[in-house]
């Protein structure tokens, strides 16, 4: 598709226009970590001030920061991790024995990210209590772990779908077991697949505010825990502690995003393209 | 080295018969194709040997092992695909010496092994590639190396140049050829073309309909086809059809066709005088302006040119009740018949065929009404 020059430019002008209007929430919260409290609450804008690096530093003394901040890494990727792992032997059987009913029950399982989150909470606090999981560690990884794989098993389903039966065969052929078709044939092709599961899954669960704060205990709780409910001083909400958090919390995820985006881009597309590959 | 040998070999997929109570055997040492068009049963025959689907009924043998019930793991073959089969994201090299590291071999013996497969594909300059960077025909000789290095009992090719650009597909068959002549293997190839069945095998077993109708050299399976599938599925355009009507009896039979001047006379067919089918080879048929020996008027409709310079000549004889058929011949004829008008048309009849009304080649001998029967 030709369009004119000046047609073309104006596209990327609105595009461009677009994309900073969704960045600029990002911006402030940027901006707003290196501000006084005075300028950050000025009711006039403050578009030039001198940086500052109080905020940063007094969040990282904030005694709980970094325990929560550890917890958010580990529950992030321990329960992504294992939830990836799950979704891929699922998604390979889906995939390579076709069981009776696969769409319906691939639709089952994403049932649970279509109720909104309000809804189950109470259902399975009762449910954790009762088992006793409530506050506990493993408690709080298998609910993630339960949350991601659904949504892992769609997109590592599609990827699969999109591998050829005849690397299996080939596998199997020359004399590997169908483990080692497995992981050592079939994963590495669909790595694409299994980055983008990781990032997707990881930007909900890094995020994810609600079930931690009915589910988690003191052991267990993460960031957003605690920007929700240890900002304030004095009474009042203490913004530039909010932002400087933020700042910090956003950075291994803006980081890794922008590392894999080209697999996000993959993931958001699989399933569209397919063929023998 | 061992021989295949599958035995009242049935696979049905519902009410399709994919394979057909085949009783066969592949020679050992030798390239076998399977040759048919598409649907046929080849690539399902193919893969029941392979142990990638199982058999309805009826066994598979190799050598003197049944392995019927075994999985493809421990069939010890060699496969490959129609998509090249690489892993992606790996060298050539490495790709090649993969399905090496799970048997055992020394680490001398895998790259020795590897090596010479390379250089057997005239992949060594691509050999430390990126195979993801490589084209179709690059990769699928790939694959066939990992095959190859791997040295199985027996290698099966499952239509492997289909999917493979034209100008690879030359390189890729040219290695091929040069690869099975050089390994003496066991080696079943599935195919739907017949050039490079006719380029690759020692014997085509040709396929219809699930069963295998006939199996013989290359030459032999395209001069003397056992039936009239036979006769229309190989050449290009296949084998030409007239009815005719034999009358005689046993000893004295004649054949009478608008195609010949005069009857003539048959020997070696037996039973029943009926009406039956001639068949000869388009290239096989002579045309001239002049008359010819034992030829007959003919109206050449259009001549066109077709790939290596040769005619393809349509034609109509007065009197035949399936009216046009097309002769094709050397650029040397062609140039010099009109473009359409009278032409003379002969049937060598060394060169013609007959076929009963079942389809089955009638095996007798030909000769004009008169002429001594050296047949006898």
């Amino acid at each position: 598709m030709n369009a004119h020059p000046w047609r073309q430019r104006l596209y990327h002008l609105v595009l461009w226009v677009v994309a900073l209007a969704f960045f600029m929430p990002v911006l402030w919260i940027f901006l707003a970590a290196f501000k006084s409290s005075g300028e950050l609450v000025s009711p006039n804008p403050v578009f030039l001030f001198r940086p500052t690096m109080d905020n940063i530093i007094r969040v990282v003394q904030e005694p709980n920061f970094l325990d929560y901040l550890r917890m958010s890494f580990i529950l992030s990727i321990g329960s992504v991790v294992i939830a990836i792992a799950v979704a891929f032997l699922a998604a390979y059987s889906f995939s390579r024995y076709r069981p009776t009913g696969t769409n319906f029950i691939m639709f089952l399982l994403l049932s649970t990210r279509m109720v909104p989150a309000p809804a189950v909470v109470l259902p399975i606090f009762l449910m954790y209590t009762a088992l006793g999981w409530a506050k506990t560690f493993h408690g709080m990884i298998l609910f993630y772990v339960m949350f991601s794989i659904p949504f892992s098993l769609w997109i590592l389903k599609g990827f699969l779908d999109g591998v050829s039966l005849r690397y299996d065969e080939t596998a199997l052929v020359n004399g590997g077991s169908r483990l080692h078709t497995m992981f050592r044939v079939v994963l590495p092709q669909v790595k694409p697949g299994l980055v983008a599961a990781f990032i997707f899954n990881i930007i909900f669960v890094w995020n994810e505010f609600l079930f931690n704060y009915i589910l988690g205990g003191q052991g267990t709780t993460m960031i957003p825990v605690l920007l929700a409910t240890g900002v304030k001083q004095g009474g009042m909400t203490d913004w530039s502690f909010i932002a400087a958090i933020s700042f910090i919390y956003m950075l291994p995820l803006i980081l890794a995003i922008y590392v894999f985006q080209r697999y996000l881009l993959v993931g958001m597309t699989f399933g569209t393209v397919r063929g023998e590959v | 080295m061992a021989d295949i040998r599958v035995e009242h070999l049935t696979k049905t997929f519902g009410a399709l018969r994919a394979v057909d109570d085949v009783s066969f055997a592949f020679p050992s040492g030798k390239v076998t194709c399977l040759l048919g068009p598409s649907g046929c049963g080849k690539t399902t025959l193919m893969r029941i040997i392979a142990g990638l689907e199982a058999q309805t009924a009826g066994a598979v043998y190799f050598g003197d092992h049944d392995v019927s019930r075994l999985s493809p793991s421990k069939r010890n073959i060699g496969m490959v695909f129609q998509y090249p089969v690489v892993y992606r994201g790996i060298s050539v090299y490495r790709n090649i010496e993969l399905p090496l590291q799970s048997m055992k071999l020394s680490r001398s013996e895998r790259i020795r092994r590897v090596d010479e497969a390379i250089y057997l594909m005239g992949l060594t300059a691509s050999a430390a590639q990126d195979v993801s960077k490589l084209d179709n025909g690059t990769r699928q000789k790939v694959a066939v190396a990992r095959e190859v290095a791997r040295q199985p009992q027996f290698i099966l090719f499952d239509e492997p140049i289909t999917n493979v650009d034209a100008a690879s597909k030359l390189q890729l068959k040219r290695s091929l050829k040069e690869l099975t002549r050089s390994l003496s293997q066991t080696i079943i190839y599935v195919t739907h073309d017949q050039t490079e069945a006719m380029t690759l095998a020692d014997q085509i077993a040709l396929m219809e309909e699930g069963k295998i109708v006939q199996c013989a050299p290359p030459r032999e399976l395209y001069n003397h086809p056992a039936d009239r599938f036979g006769g229309w599925f190989l050449g290009n355009p296949g084998m030409v059809f007239f009815t005719a009507a034999l009358s005689g009896t046993d000893g004295a039979r004649a054949l009478a066709s608008p195609l010949f001047p005069a009857p003539i006379a048959v020997s070696g067919a037996t039973g029943e005088a009926s009406d039956v089918t001639i068949g000869i080879r388009p290239e096989h048929i002579r045309l001239s302006a002049d008359p010819l020996p034992g030829s007959v008027p003919a109206q050449v409709d259009r001549k066109t040119v077709q790939i290596g310079g040769q005619y393809l000549v349509a034609l109509t004889v007065d009197g035949l009740a399936n009216h046009g058929f097309k002769a094709k011949v050397a650029p040397s004829v062609g140039e010099r018949l009109p473009a359409s008008g009278p032409v003379h048309v002969a049937l060598p009849l060394d060169q013609v065929s007959l076929f009963d009304a079942a389809g089955n080649r009638i095996a007798a001998t030909l000769r004009p009404a008169g002429a001594p029967n050296r047949a006898q």
